[in-house]
């Protein structure tokens, strides 16, 4: 640093590039990192969004206040009535140790402050008829043993009242006591036990055939189509590495299928494909090539060849242009050196073209296997996984259990199992291109 | 490798074109044809065109709102993803800060996060924000993609900017960030330029957030949008086809303006210089 004259609020060089660099870190942290931890944390729980006792992350027991409340209320009023009218001693008795236990319990739940004040605050919520949306209000963490022993026994409770219904002669006298069994026996649902199990759900996944299949299923297609988009992107890029007119329409035409999204590209290859007016099923039928027009999305080998097919069409021009940038950076004197040693064009390429290419390759292949490991879009619509799962990818399978099952517990273990794959591979293709990753970047 | 190029060569020229060409051929061909042609034969040219797909594909579902979701996602996404990647990529650059790889190897590494692992705590973050089917919605996630790509290609471009013209700012008295704002960020704005266009397309063909985060059909974009145009029972491929067209239009107009500049902005992280 020079000396110069400064104003007081400027900032050094230094300081201005943390400045600079800070927010897209917290960004980076807030929007990739952060939401990865979260999916590892979220996959040791049995965690399913459409089940009310496990749509929270619990590691220790918590109560549904609002529902607990709501119940509670008419279970004194409940029970009051059941002994009113009642003759038979013996029930008398039992129903009064129901109500003195509960009412023992639930003295013991609400001495705690924090959930006697949230208790209060939902009463009030609940008789102006206001849905609790605060899920801090609504949940409350409570003792463990507590827990276990106030369920155990407004079960017990709810098992004595359905013995006591179904010893009743009477249809009224039956349903009312039924009635306040299942009372109890809901309000025994509100006090939720934990629901973190750990690597649990891992185990389940190792001996799961689908999990195998669909990992299978996603190694074979980015192994054949970054292979096939490799070899053919390769052959294109070394064809049109000269000088030729028209150029121009080449790299439009090459940049197009590139550049038009996924989706819109699975569903021109779906009607491409498909069995009644498809034109590819059609002449691949007319020419012997495959046994039936339908062969194409209706088998698990038709899948399978379909995508396959789809990805090369759409991504070897991409491979190409990155191939063809690296090779117009090999020097042609080489080249010229290597015919004057009388080297043959076969030498040329195994001597010169692919050890100067290696980077250039690598990388692209790098970002092409990562791609194409993560397929979904392209799957989800031309096949959507089927024809019986045949061409599932681990992707296609995460979503569905996700979204579809809403079980976000044993979702996140297979999107987990992608992510540990997807940094597997790139820490091997990392190892193997080494630190030209970075050249031109940091000085 | 300067061969002449001979006829041989435009021959297979001309077939690899059409080899890529002929989805999007067909495709076309089969929108203009009245849609009882379409099942019936595998004709290629129909004798009377008609535009009747295209009036289907719009009246029948939103396809004019998805195209205008999609611009407005894409959009506020490029702008946003720029703004950072700029500062980030000029500090990573240029000026003299600490752990310049651990950065760009974090900024590496978010690119190669898969968005499946991503998906749920974001469903869940942008649920309780309350920002489900809005553009905000879409905006927030979007940023896991776009901020390290822009990051990525823009350094590339920054260092590619002589170091003499930013120690002669200096020399003049300029503040580092008026170095940054008045000398090496208009140098570098065909860079950023080609940079917001790969991060637009790759924001535009976004599809699992996009599915998941906004499933109520007037806030699709455009990927979602034609991938809902098959139904449970019969798939209109007139339909399809013409939305097809319809939404690959802007895409071809703007690789056939900005096809040098999306190449080099590709090509710029494979290639050592």
């Amino acid at each position: 640093m020079n000396k110069r004259k400064r104003r007081k609020f400027q900032l050094n060089e230094k300081q201005l590039g943390y400045a600079m660099v800070i927010p897209s870190l917290i960004l980076v942290f807030v929007v990739v990192l952060w939401p990865v931890a979260q999916s590892f944390y979220n996959s040791l729980f049995d965690y399913r969004l459409n089940d009310p006792a496990r749509s929270q992350l619990m590691l220790g027991a918590t109560i549904d206040l609002e529902r607990y409340v709501d119940n509670h209320y008419y279970i004194d009023s409940q029970l009051e009535d059941l002994t009113s009218g009642e003759e038979n001693e013996e029930i008398i008795n039992t129903i009064t140790s129901i109500k003195e236990s509960i009412d023992q319990y639930h003295a013991q739940l609400i001495s705690d402050e924090e959930i006697n004040t949230k208790v209060e605050k939902i009463d009030e919520m609940l008789a102006s008829f206001t849905p609790v949306t605060d899920e801090d209000l609504k949940y409350a963490k409570i003792d463990n043993d507590l827990a276990s022993d106030y369920r155990e026994k407004l079960h017990s409770s709810s098992e004595e009242l359905t013995a006591i219904a179904e010893s009743a002669g009477d249809q009224t006298k039956n349903q009312k006591f039924q009635q306040t069994a299942d009372l109890l026996e809901a309000t025994s649902g509100n006090i939720l036990e934990s629901n973190f199990i750990g690597f649990t759900n891992y185990g389940k996944y190792f001996k799961d055939a689908r999990m195998w299949n669909s990992l299978w299923n996603t190694t074979v297609f980015t192994v054949v189509s970054v292979a096939l988009e490799l070899a053919l992107g390769l052959g294109v890029a070394l064809l049109i590495n000269r000088a030729f007119k028209g150029r121009g329409l080449i790299r439009a035409s090459v940049l197009i299928p590139w550049a038009i999204p996924t989706a819109v590209a699975a569903m021109m290859w779906g009607f491409l494909y498909d069995g009644q007016s498809g034109i590819i099923a059609h002449y691949l039928e007319v020419l012997n090539i495959i046994p039936g027009s339908s062969w194409l999305l209706s088998t698990s080998g038709g899948g399978m060849f379909s995508i396959i097919l789809a990805d090369v069409w759409k991504t070897t021009p991409y491979m190409a242009l990155l191939l063809l940038a690296g090779l117009q950076t090999i020097p042609h004197s080489l080249y010229e050196a290597s015919n004057v040693d009388g080297a043959n064009k076969w030498q040329q390429f195994w001597g010169i073209t692919l050890p100067l290419l290696k980077s250039s390759i690598l990388v692209a292949l790098l970002f092409r296997t990562l791609d194409a490991f993560r397929v979904f879009d392209l799957i989800y619509v031309l096949t959507g996984g089927g024809p019986a799962n045949a061409t599932e990818s681990i992707s296609i399978y995460a979503y569905k259990t996700l979204f579809a099952q809403q079980n976000f517990g044993e979702g996140s273990v297979l999107s987990v199992i992608v992510f540990l794959c997807v940094a597997l591979i790139s820490f091997i293709y990392v190892k193997l291109i080494g630190s030209d990753l970075f050249a031109g970047r940091t000085k | 490798m300067n061969k002449r190029a001979g006829i041989g060569f435009y021959v297979f020229l001309a077939v690899f074109v059409f080899l890529v060409m002929f989805p999007f051929i067909w495709v076309f061909l089969t929108s203009i044809k009245p849609p009882g042609e379409i099942f019936s034969s595998f004709k290629w040219f129909t004798s009377n065109p008609s535009l009747e797909s295209y009036d289907a594909a719009l009246s029948n579902r939103p396809l004019l709102r998805y195209m205008l979701n999609s611009f407005v996602v894409s959009s506020l996404t490029t702008i946003l993803a720029l703004l950072f990647a700029s500062f980030t990529a000029y500090a990573v650059t240029r000026l003299p800060i600490k752990g310049k790889g651990l950065i760009l190897g974090i900024v590496l590494a978010a690119s190669m996060f898969p968005q499946i692992a991503i998906i749920s705590p974001m469903f869940n973050l942008v649920t309780d924000l309350g920002l489900r089917n809005s553009y905000l919605g879409l905006v927030i996630p979007y940023i896991t993609i776009s901020l390290p790509l822009a990051i990525w290609i823009l350094s590339t471009f920054f260092q590619k900017i002589p170091f003499e013209l930013e120690e002669s700012a200096k020399l003049d008295g300029a503040s580092p960030f008026q170095t940054f704002r008045k000398v090496v960020f208009p140098l570098a704005a065909p860079g950023v330029f080609t940079t917001g266009i790969l991060v637009f397309i790759a924001a535009w063909n976004e599809y699992l957030f996009a599915l998941t985060i906004n499933s109520d059909d007037t806030w699709r974009t455009v990927p979602v949008g034609i991938s809902m145009y098959q139904s449970q029972y019969s798939i209109p491929w007139g339909d399809i086809s013409a939305a097809t067209v319809i939404v690959t239009i802007p895409i071809v107009i703007l690789v056939l303006f900005f096809q040098r500049r999306i190449v080099s902005g590709l090509t710029s992280g494979s290639v050592k210089e």
